[in-house]
């Protein structure tokens, strides 16, 4: 594996895991989402309270969704600092 | 058997019934037992039992959880669906749910649901089990909780994954031991059932490890002071507000007891940068207070989450002042109001209460009140069974989201924070222009000519005076020479 990252390479590289993240988060809820749906089918309430369960844990990956798409804003703007800087030197 | 004292039971109510109505219709009114229905109508119950209690005591009774009116007028709102004109969300969209508060700190604090719990402090208010319970329950929906005018207990913290501390006017949480534990510090000047009024725990009400928590000498009383230690002048809250942020990475922020004062506070909180404010409205909950500061101080929760909104638009700040409304709101429907009239996120307290009580009430009921379960050091304090306390809590906070969703998908929208004023029409044609919400009665094409018919009646002469809405001024732009600054 290459040693010598730049810091504009890092970034893209935290960049482009984040979006993964991102989907995966959106997946994962859709399929949270799923389960509670299948589960509260049933009508049992022990499997109604995890269905309740699955349900927040859709709304948590809602949340970490949001989160990985604040961390990439913050990782652009990063990116056009450095961008920028690399600019002024040449 | 069963046939023969039932029979017995039968006449013998009958006999007193019919006694009872031949004296009541006998006895003059100025000496019949039913004058007490008139009464209590006039002065209603509530007040009658109270004025027992004043007169019994001498001094004014504590009534728990705050005012029993309704000031804000949530049920003349109504949410708009949407079919044609705009469609409804499809039904396999995952609504978002989730917040950002004090998107300026440099670790904002975000939340999963926009329902978090109130600060309800420990010792003060709630059993340690209690603020476990609800700390455990925050944790489960990826929400926070509040300590409340407290110390720091290590069980709440331990239990809450994301935990707001208030910086209080008892000082119990104001060192940086302390406040660099919480997720985001809120400044607690005020709240909404006791406005700046101060408040005293007498020392023999305070047990051992309230002691510790507080950090309370034995045999002091612990006093919450009207105004916070070390702050007497606009400059040292502004000071106070840099000095918490260059210290934490947290967001740091500001609660007052919403007021008519309302934009002059908000002013002087922005000039600090706080990056999030609570407005408490009257309709807020409390351990205890007098009931002339429940009943009678403040301003209603409606309005104030309103009027702080349109500020934060007038000075646009709303993108980085985050803004969070409490007091009296019961219902998913409130919070889901609150939020398009204007607030990020909302606190719970006597609601999450009754719901941490839940089927629990009736170990307490029908001999002892249900928060005898969750109150310190009451008698039934020891009988809550935290983890079904915390069940009941997540599953209130889930259904509660779960309604919110539902009227989400009806309005078109993919996101709680989507839905505003554009998504709400009034009842009543002052809210609607108070609110800056639509007046049902008239299409949103004849709002303007419906409300100017209005100028031309008598009595309604604002116009011809040629007023003018002034937008909001600082403080040091008012002319008015009577106005006392906010800080003496």
């Amino acid at each position: 594996m290459k040693q010598d990252f730049s810091l504009n390479d890092t970034l893209s590289y935290i960049h482009s895991e984040l979006n993964r993240i991102e989907t995966i988060a959106g997946t994962l809820a859709t399929t949270e989402t799923k389960h509670y749906k299948e589960l509260t089918d049933i009508g049992d309430d022990r499997l109604n309270q995890v269905a309740n369960e699955e349900q927040t844990a859709a709304r948590q990956l809602g949340e970490v969704k949001q989160i990985c798409m604040s961390l990439s804003q913050k990782v652009e703007s990063l990116q056009k600092q450095v961008q920028d800087q690399n600019n002024d030197h040449a | 058997m069963f046939k023969f004292v039932s029979n017995i039971m039968r006449n013998l109510v009958n006999e007193t019934v019919d006694k009872a109505i031949e004296r009541l219709a006998r006895d003059q009114y100025t000496e019949n037992l039913f004058e007490m229905m008139p009464v209590s109508k006039k002065v209603n119950p509530i007040n009658l039992v109270e004025i027992m209690m004043r007169s019994r005591h001498g001094q004014p009774p504590g009534r728990p959880l705050g005012s029993h009116m309704r000031f804000s007028p949530w049920n003349e709102l109504l949410f708009n669906p949407v079919h044609l004109y705009r469609f409804p969300t499809p039904e396999d969209v995952n609504i978002s749910t989730s917040v950002t508060i004090g998107k300026r700190a440099k670790n904002p604090l975000t939340i999963s649901i926009p329902i978090m719990i109130a600060g309800m402090s420990y010792g003060g208010a709630l059993s340690k089990n209690a603020k476990i319970a609800l700390a455990k329950a925050a944790t489960r929906l990826g929400t926070a909780t509040n300590t409340g005018e407290a110390g720091l207990m290590e069980e709440e913290r331990e239990a809450a994954q994301l935990l707001i501390g208030q910086y209080n006017r008892g000082g119990w949480l104001n060192t940086p031991d302390k406040y660099t534990q919480v997720d985001a510090i809120e400044i607690q000047l005020g709240q909404g059932a006791q406005g700046s009024t101060p408040q005293r725990t007498p020392a023999k009400n305070i047990g051992k490890e309230y002691h510790e928590v507080f950090n309370i000498p034995e045999g002091e009383d612990a006093v919450i002071h009207s105004r916070l230690p070390g702050v007497d002048t606009k400059e040292q809250f502004i000071k106070l507000v840099r000095k918490l942020k260059d210290e934490t990475d947290v967001p740091v922020g500001l609660k007052i007891a919403a007021t008519h004062h309302l934009e002059r506070e908000l002013e002087i909180a922005l000039q600090a940068e706080v990056d999030f404010i609570t407005v408490d409205g009257a309709e807020g909950g409390t351990h205890a207070a007098a009931p002339i500061l429940e009943d009678d101080l403040g301003l209603p929760t409606m309005f104030a989450v309103s009027r702080a909104s349109q500020f934060l638009h007038q000075k646009q700040a709303q993108q980085d002042i985050s803004l969070l409304a409490t007091g009296g709101l019961v219902t998913p429907g409130d919070y889901l109001k609150a939020l398009a009239l204007g607030a990020d996120a909302v606190y719970i307290g006597t609601t999450a209460v009754m719901a941490l009580v839940g089927d629990q009430m009736t170990k307490a009921m029908p001999f002892e009140p249900p928060t005898d379960l969750v109150v310190y050091q009451a008698k039934m304090t020891d009988k809550l069974d935290v983890d079904r306390g915390a069940t009941n809590v997540a599953n209130y906070l889930n259904a509660s989201v779960r309604e919110m969703e539902l009227v989400c998908y009806s309005l078109g929208k993919t996101s709680l924070s989507d839905i505003n004023t554009e998504d709400l029409t009034a009842l009543d044609p002052f809210l609607a222009r108070a609110l800056d919400v639509e007046f049902a009665y008239v299409s949103p094409q004849q709002q303007t000519s419906f409300f100017n018919q209005f100028a031309q009646l008598p009595g309604m002469a604002g116009n011809q005076r040629g007023q003018q809405e002034v937008p909001y001024a600082s403080e040091e732009d008012r002319t008015e020479p009577d106005t006392p600054p906010p800080y003496q």
